[in-house]
């Protein structure tokens, strides 16, 4: 990633400054203008928090933005504020959405005093085990949470050998080889062969399902560092890694796609949420 | 050694012109724009008969698994998956595995709802979030309703007409996953392939390139990637532009400001190479 | 201590086995036991998230107390995250317990809609920027591997948009070479999606299961023990 400039002279330091100054003048006049426009034709008039939350929403989008150029005090503000906002979010969703329904309304909003002992006999040994798993944070006790991560862990590591056996290499490996024998043994051979379409039925498809297995055999002999890659298994090797080049190549211009989508979509937030620009079809 | 001073202000430059140029390429479309078409991909295409294939009635379980940096891509999807449904009269079940998904599932939900004059609870349910992950997807498995004894708002679904039909995933009839970032691998290994319904997936572009393996095993029954994804599936489904197609012409720009340059770039360095010197 | 290192680690071995091999026994108990434990960890889940909670404000009160460079911005995450916490409460008068109705807006909701979404969204459409520059800067067709890396990018990027037809129409022009051209790109980043990146793709994850399995082993059997924290 490249690296903001961060030593300057004192100099430039009074020129930046200015700027910054004529800046947030500028921001909050251009503000100013923007909310005093009359809503147009067909425009729901906005309640004022959600005004003012549009301008502080622009506000930090610039002062991200500001990052480009170097990083500086106000982004820092910004960046701090952003995860305390996420923090306190993150806290109350999980207070209403896991703690409330778990924990509070089973155990101390309980309707009947059976329903209490049912709650407890079903959640009690979990909410210990959340409880141990808080001992963490203490140096003295953190021991207690190693049978709340030793039962989590336990658990996962032994289903996943499973799970993953199962989707991830038993299915996958499946579907590398079925497809080609699905081809071969495709009723259009018989059919197609002596006429034009054999080619774009039959062949292009045997063709497509050999190079899928080839290229799944030789990236994963690239990975296998246990013998070395000379010879046939050099050549082996190479196919490898020009599948992996030409796999790495669409995922970077597929890269490209997504990281500009997320700029296009801030953009289009300042202009038309912000600034209410219209384009030249007037929307 | 460091760099020379000179060096590195030349860097700094042809940075900032970067940044400049494609600034100017985005916001120059935005502002006047021109006619960009493209037809669907059968990527898409297939995604979309997936569920328009689903008789009315059925539920349709949606996992809005992504954060606000993946909302340019995922939201214009979240927001056609709800219409797609509600159009066919699917009931659309919308949870999500990420915290910060939730108030975005929250605002697609309460806008389209409110355009098609459907309810929570009767027409649609936001399940909200609970953390677990692979865990959740075990719950509501075995158990649906005890993995989400409540909706978002705090109303008890074992008495929702909406989830009526519905006691674990194998009563679902087609479980669509937005996701950012690993979530589909997730679904896959412990919803779908553990308790048999049908999953399809919208992802960022980021993630899509690795999704092609379950699409082509037949883990996935579709896929829909990034923004173009998105616009795709808005033209089958609105049978026009919407929010992500407007935003497709400003990407075709960027695309091409960032091919010139790249074959700019090369094709210098090409020159240098072929002129005997080294290049930079 | 026995009890504080290996009953945990026989737990981990008899819960993981158990986890495995439950999955071939087709009997009512063993579903059971699977449904009885992920609902545990359901609950336990939520109280995992505080911890992370936790390190973050410690790093940052440390910081504070230490008067460590930087630290008044330490000040803001918990300005940000009292505020949140405080309006998630009193949740419009509603209090902790109860959700407001569907619909009504809330202060709640104004935090994240105008502080978490922006700063977010914002933070990472920076990487738009730094990958443009640094594409332009470093990424060069050096050898074949980088050749065939540079093609297929450029292939993808083309195949993904309708440039042929939008420069056309700059121009005032429908012309059919620009439908026809980008359809052939469209088809051919299909075909590179849907073979070479597949087989690689495809491979990568069965080495990345593999990995995981052998990981998994290594836990179950005790070898990894990095989950167990510091202390005897």
């Amino acid at each position: 990633m490249d690296a903001p400039e961060t030593s300057t002279s004192p100099m430039r330091q009074n020129i930046e400054r200015i700027v910054l100054i004529a800046l947030v003048i500028a921001f909050a006049v251009v503000t100013y203008i923007v909310v005093r426009r009359p809503a147009g034709v067909g425009e729901e008039p906005k309640a004022t928090r959600d005004i003012i939350g549009v301008i502080i929403s622009a506000g930090l989008t610039l002062i991200m933005y500001s990052f480009l150029y170097r990083d500086n005090p106000l982004f820092k503000m910004a960046e701090n504020l952003y995860v305390g906002v996420a923090l306190g979010y993150e806290a109350i969703l999980v207070w209403r959405q896991s703690l409330v329904p778990e924990i509070v309304d089973p155990l101390f909003r309980a309707p009947t005093g059976q329903a209490l002992v049912s709650a407890i006999m079903e959640r009690g040994i979990a909410i210990l085990l959340g409880l141990m798993l808080l001992t963490r944070l203490s140096k003295k006790h953190s021991w207690f949470s190693r049978y709340s991560y030793g039962l989590m862990i336990g658990w996962w590591a032994g289903f996943g050998i499973y799970a993953v056996t199962d989707s991830m290499i038993l299915k996958q490996l499946q579907a590398s080889v079925a497809g080609l024998q699905k081809d071969v043994a495709d009723s259009a051979w018989a059919s197609t062969l002596f006429s034009g379409d054999w080619f774009t039925q039959v062949g292009l498809p045997i063709f497509g399902s050999a190079v899928l297995l080839v290229g799944v055999v030789s990236v994963l002999f690239y990975f296998f560092f246990s013998i070395e890659h000379r010879g046939p298994a050099g050549a082996v090797s190479k196919v490898g890694i020009w599948f992996l080049m030409v796999a790495f190549g669409a995922m970077f211009g597929y890269t490209v796609m997504g990281r500009l989508a997320l700029l296009i979509d801030r953009f289009d937030f300042l202009l038309f949420d912000w600034l209410k620009l219209k384009n030249n079809l007037g929307i | 050694m460091a760099a020379p001073r000179a060096d590195i202000k030349r860097i700094a430059v042809t940075r900032h012109i970067i940044y400049a140029l494609l600034t100017v390429a985005i916001i120059v479309p935005m502002l006047r724009p021109t006619p960009c078409s493209f037809q669907p991909t059968p990527n898409s295409r297939r995604f979309h008969e997936r569920i328009e294939q689903l008789p009315a009635g059925s539920e349709v379980l949606l996992s809005f698994d992504y954060s606000p940096d993946a909302k340019a891509e995922l939201y214009p999807m979240s927001v056609t998956l709800l219409e797609q449904c509600f159009e066919r009269g699917l009931i659309p079940v919308v949870m999500t595995h990420w915290p910060e998904g939730v108030r975005l599932a929250e605002q697609a939900c309460h806008d389209v709802a409110k355009k098609y004059g459907k309810e929570s609870g009767k027409d649609y349910v936001l399940l909200g979030f609970k953390p677990g992950g692979g865990n959740l997807l075990l719950n509501m498995g075995e158990n649906f309703k005890s993995a989400f004894p409540e909706d978002y708002y705090h109303q008890p679904t074992a008495t929702m007409a909406a989830l009526k039909g519905v006691k674990t995933l194998r009563d679902i009839d087609l479980a669509v996953d937005l996701a950012a970032g690993p979530t589909v691998d997730m679904w896959v290994v412990y919803g779908s392939d553990r308790y048999g319904f049908p999953l399809a997936a919208g992802t960022t572009a980021v993630a899509a390139p690795k999704c092609y393996p379950y699409l082509q095993s037949g883990q996935l029954k579709g896929l829909l990637g990034g923004m173009r994804g998105a616009a795709d599936y808005e033209q089958l489904v609105v049978k026009g532009v919407g929010p992500a197609g407007k935003l497709m012409l400003p990407q075709t720009v960027a695309h091409l400001l960032l091919i010139v340059l790249l074959v700019l770039a090369n094709g210098r360095f090409t020159l240098a190479r072929l002129r005997g010197k080294e290049g930079t | 201590m026995w009890y504080k290192r290996t009953i945990p680690l026989l737990i981990v071995f008899t819960i993981g086995v158990l986890a495995f091999a439950h999955n071939y026994v087709p009997l009512r108990i063993s579903d059971q036991f699977r449904e009885r434990l992920s609902e545990w960890f359901r609950i336990i889940g939520g109280f995992a998230l505080f911890l992370g909670a936790y390190s973050l404000l410690h790093m940052h009160v440390s910081r504070i107390r230490k008067q460590q460079p930087g630290w008044a911005y330490s000040v803001f995450v918990f300005v940000g995250a009292a505020g949140m916490i405080i309006v998630g409460l009193l949740n419009e008068g509603y209090g902790p317990l109860r959700s407001a109705p569907v619909g009504q807006p809330t202060w709640y909701q104004w935090g994240y809609d105008y502080i978490q979404k922006p700063c977010q969204a914002t933070i990472f459409s920076l990487l738009a920027f730094f990958m443009a520059s640094a594409a332009f800067r470093t990424f060069r067709a050096r050898n074949t591997s980088a050749a065939l890396l540079l093609a297929s990018a450029l292939i993808v990027m083309f195949g993904r948009v309708a440039i042929f037809q939008t420069v056309s129409a700059w121009f005032g022009a429908q012309s059919s070479f620009a439908r026809h051209a980008d359809g052939l790109f469209s088809a051919t980043t299909d075909a590179i999606m849907e073979y070479p990146n597949l087989a690689a793709t495809r491979a990568i994850l069965l080495g990345i299961s593999l990995g995981a399995i052998s990981q998994s082993l290594r836990i179950l059997f005790g070898i990894e023990r990095s989950y167990l924290g510091g202390g005897d």
